[in-house]
């Protein structure tokens, strides 16, 4: 299918290659389908696109690249939107926000995302422990 | 909006399988116990809305230049392993 996006123009997406949110997004629950896609070659970073709001998409990434010790304490149930079975089957990625000088660039810890990567759903946690940030400095000179 | 008095002890009931109880009021603070099952997410607000917030803020980016971004998280050294704050 063809999704209309404002930074890609229009992209050619396999139905099996879009990911489920049944929820949507924290605020934009009405937002359910998304495509995930690579940022540029070498990079470890991948576009979430919105498959029904073309301005909206977000840069993600996988928190280990800059904050090893972040863990997420989550049960069954918590995951149940995505009916996550093993562990194995769960990657959890963060948004980024990316402001003109990435320097500033900030991480949304307190409000991670988690794929079911075989069933293709994914959901995004809010994780009450104060310890982590909605706008977490990636660069930690920047301050 | 619905508004109803609760002394301490005492409970709502929301679609037959939420109760909420005030466990505890004083000086200003309701403490309140909320049984619910496991599938319903409960949190506190202002949480829910720093994330929506963000969400919001986080889509406004153009095109970052993300090889950059690759470069100086590789670089091991500011960016890396941040620990909480």
């Amino acid at each position: 299918m063809k999704i209309g996006t404002t930074r890609f123009g229009s992209l050619d997406v396999d139905e099996s290659a879009l990911v489920t949110f049944p929820a949507g997004l924290v605020g934009l629950g009405e937002l359910r389908r998304f495509a995930v896609f690579d940022g540029p070659a070498g990079t470890p970073f991948k576009w979430l696109q919105s498959a029904e709001r073309p301005e909206l998409a977000y840069v993600i990434c996988d928190p280990a690249l800059f904050a090893r010790g972040y863990r997420i304490a989550v049960t069954a149930e918590d995951l149940s939107p995505i009916a996550v079975r093993q562990v194995s089957d769960a990657v959890v990625s963060v948004i980024l926000s990316i402001p003109d000088d990435w320097r500033l660039m900030t991480a949304n810890m307190a409000g991670p995302l988690v794929f079911n990567v075989p069933r293709r759903l994914g959901m995004q946690l809010v994780l009450s422990d104060a310890a982590w940030s909605v706008r977490h400095m990636v660069f930690r000179e920047a301050r | 909006v619905l508004v109803l008095s609760r002394r301490a002890g005492e409970s709502i009931v929301i679609d037959g399988r939420i109760t909420v109880t005030v466990a505890e009021i004083r000086s200003g603070e309701v403490r309140l116990g909320i049984d619910a099952p496991r599938s319903i997410p409960v949190h506190r607000k202002e949480v829910f809305d720093a994330i929506a917030a963000e969400n919001i803020a986080a889509a406004r980016g153009e095109m970052p230049d993300l090889k950059k971004l690759s470069e100086e998280l590789g670089k091991g050294g500011p960016g890396k392993a941040q620990s909480p704050r």
